[in-house]
């Protein structure tokens, strides 16, 4: 009897060979697994590097592109200077003017216009508020707000 | 023989492992020993630098919008010695273009201590010189010459005003460790240099994002008026230079708002050269006399006296008085200007001739309790608070003062032995031009920081006088002006006003040759809209103001009108009637 139960034990246990293919597949797997993480997070972590450096590069460039608008700023001024525009208002032919040849017109509901430089301080824009919510709510915030509206 | 073999390498691989045992064991000593922490502070070190932030420094511009100070970038130019493989071609190249002499380059190249890697050359070198360089290292790149190598340049920004001299004594300057001196610069340094931000700015490039955001620097609008500026400027050059005066100050400001609309001053600094500062100036006093320099201003402070008279109802305009050329207030004689009798006059006639035996009897009249009391109220002998640094405050001594004596009340009624600055008086008579109410002089219209705008409101010093009493006073000025056919009036429009010739003091008495000559005004009469004070020290073509600084008035007042758009009187009561 107990000679028998051997015999079909054996009848039913692999092969060593197909052990061994397991054990190989298993680590192969393994091996893989392992292989497709560190690429993953290779490639996140290129990415995220060469995103760094990109990052870094812009801002390099915008501190260069800074300089230079505060640089024409500074021409553009020096170019429209008091002096500067009288000499060449001078050179083509211009006068200063006297009170008694001015020529003064009303003109109802006229506001003088505010400078340049007032002017885009008024018309700048918070873009920390033109953003979606979505970009700025948290799911609970999000949640909250469907909630209060009736959405839900 | 097969267990001799199995013994070998049991011993050997034991050996191979008490080796690595002991190569773990002694790592892990060696990482936790209290040398490993110092290495691996050394380590960090190196792992990035902290690296300092500095914002662009705020612009400041005119009120309409033109730019009075701005940055233009400059490059340090150094040489990275690691790097360097030809000094001599170096210290030629370096030497040309930056105007050094060989040799200096070259010493400064080789006989940099060994522990040096980078020594620089020339600070704050400009664009210009700065890309010549480049496109020669270019050149030598394509070549195959590497003559130039080491050869560095870091961009940093540089204070710059592109109107050179223009409102210098308002906007002072910066020096090159980005400090501000004087005016605007000092006053708000704070705000216009903005908060320089330190970071440790790692090697790694994932840690790139840490990188910080600086915000720039505040920019400032003033109140001032470019063009009326220099305007204002070239009619003080001109008129120092005509009457032979040694210095003088102008300014122009809006009585309704206290904004400073101009300026001006002498001598003035060409602001991109302020290292000329010490050879211009002998104190800092001197920088900006409108608010720096306190004088006796004579004659002109007769206006606060005849203010209080007329407020506290001791005289009106048609009180009479009786000159006798001279009156004794403390038993001291006091004389007239030119120690003459004028008889009987009105007090229209008093500020007209500048009587100052007339001014010396009303401020009796009125007891030095109320005289005083006024005059601290029109702020004499305090300073106006304009927000410019460096202002002087005068001196107003009053009764239980050691040195004020009982002569004081009469000559301080005509201005004498009471020390003002311009702006002062300029802003105590704001109060006879502005319905009573005294505004508080200020130079900064705007502020504009992350596209926000902060407008700065004008302030009232207090009401000194009643608005009856301001308007009366205007027109007695304006009579007075107009019965002398005065040099400051300006055709088509009706203006107030009142010369000032003042003897100055020395440690032997008053100067008998020089005088101070001053004007204050304000017009049109009926809506005043600009005041102006002019003062010239020591005017040698004539030693009275209302020859040299009433016409000066004039002037200025004629620009003003023009750059301001104010029409004339009739043409402006033509539009009112409309």
């Amino acid at each position: 009897m107990q000679v028998q139960a051997t015999q079909i034990i054996h009848a039913y246990k692999q092969a060593p060979w197909r052990v061994q293919r397991q054990y190989v597949g298993a680590f192969l797997l393994a091996v893989i697994g392992i292989s497709m993480i560190a690429a993953l997070y290779l490639q996140v972590t290129a990415r995220s590097a060469a995103a760094g450096r990109e990052i870094q590069e812009m801002r390099f460039e915008i501190t260069t592109i800074q300089r230079s608008n505060a640089d024409f700023e500074t021409q553009l001024a020096k170019l429209t200077s008091t002096a500067e525009m009288e000499r060449r208002a001078l050179e083509m032919g211009y006068r200063p003017v006297k009170p008694g040849e001015l020529d003064y017109v009303a003109v109802p509901g006229f506001v003088a216009p505010e400078p340049a430089i007032l002017r885009a301080a008024e018309d700048a824009v918070d873009y920390t508020q033109a953003l979606p919510s979505a970009y700025t709510q948290s799911l609970v915030e999000w949640f909250d707000d469907r909630v209060k509206s009736g959405g839900y | 023989m097969r267990q001799q073999y199995a013994i070998r390498s049991l011993v050997l691989v034991a050996g191979l492992v008490l080796v690595g045992l002991a190569v773990i064991v002694q790592m892990i000593r060696i990482q936790n020993s209290e040398q490993a922490k110092v290495f691996l502070s050394q380590g960090d070190m190196y792992s990035g630098e902290f690296r300092m932030f500095y914002p662009e420094r705020g612009e400041i511009y005119d009120r309409n919008g033109h730019l009075l100070a701005g940055n233009r970038t400059v490059y340090e130019l150094g040489v990275n010695l690691s790097q360097m493989t030809n000094p001599q071609a170096l210290a030629t190249t370096l030497g040309t273009y930056l105007g050094l002499t060989y040799d200096e380059v070259y010493n400064q190249l080789t006989d940099s201590p060994k522990s040096w890697e980078y020594i620089v050359i020339q600070d704050y070198v400009g664009t210009e010189t700065v890309t010549a360089l480049q496109e020669l290292m270019q050149q030598k790149e394509d070549a195959n010459d590497n003559s130039l190598s080491g050869l560095g340049f870091t961009p940093h920004f540089q204070r710059s005003y592109p109107e050179d001299s223009l409102a210098s004594n308002v906007l002072g300057f910066v020096t090159r460790d980005g400090r501000g001196y004087f005016g605007i610069e000092e006053k708000y340094n704070d705000l216009l240099a903005g908060n320089p931000v330190q970071v440790w700015v790692p090697s790694d490039p994932n840690k790139a994002s840490e990188l910080p955001k600086v915000p720039n620097g505040t920019t400032l609008v003033l109140t001032l008026n470019r063009d009326l500026q220099a305007q204002v400027e070239n009619i003080l050059d001109t008129s120092i230079s005509n009457y032979g005066a040694e210095n003088g100050a102008i300014i122009v400001m809006d009585p309704r708002s206290g904004d400073i609309l101009a300026m001006a001053t002498t001598p003035r600094l060409d602001l991109n050269n302020y290292t000329n500062y010490f050879s211009t100036y002998d104190n800092g006093s001197q920088y900006n006399r409108a608010i720096g320099m306190a004088y006796e201003a004579g004659s002109v402070v007769k206006i606060l006296t005849m203010a209080a008279a007329l407020d506290t109802g001791t005289v009106s305009p048609n009180t009479t008085f009786i000159d006798t050329g001279s009156i004794d207030v403390g038993g001291i004689t006091i004389h007239n200007w030119d120690r003459k009798p004028w008889g009987q006059q009105d007090m229209i006639g008093c500020l007209q001739h500048s009587l100052n035996v007339c001014l010396a009897w009303i401020s009796t009249q009125m007891g030095p309790q109320t005289f005083y009391g006024y005059m601290e109220r029109f702020g004499l002998g305090h300073p106006t608070g304009i927000d410019l640094s460096g202002e002087a405050m005068g001196r107003l001594k009053v009764p239980g003062d050691t040195d004020w004596y009982n002569v004081d009340l009469g000559t301080n009624a005509f201005g004498q032995g009471v020390t003002v600055t311009p702006l002062q008086l300029l802003m105590a008579a704001s109060a006879i031009a502005n319905d009573g109410k005294m505004v508080t002089p200020h130079v900064l219209y705007s502020m504009l920081r992350d596209g926000h705008q902060y407008n700065v409101p004008s302030q009232y010093a207090g009401s000194p006088i009643r608005s009856q009493t301001a308007h009366t006073l205007t027109d007695m000025l304006a009579i007075s002006l107009e019965g002398e056919s005065s040099n400051a009036l300006l055709p088509g429009y009706r203006v107030a006003g009142k010369t000032g010739t003042a003897q100055i003091p020395t440690d032997y008495g008053y100067d008998e040759t020089h005088t101070n000559a001053s004007f204050i005004g304000w017009g049109p009469v009926d809506d005043p809209q600009f005041m102006i004070y002019v003062w010239l020290q020591k005017p040698s073509a004539s030693i009275w103001s209302s020859e040299t600084a009433a016409p000066v008035f004039a002037q200025v007042a004629e620009q003003t009108v023009i750059l301001l758009n104010i029409p004339p009187d009739m043409v402006r009561n033509q539009f009112g009637s409309r």
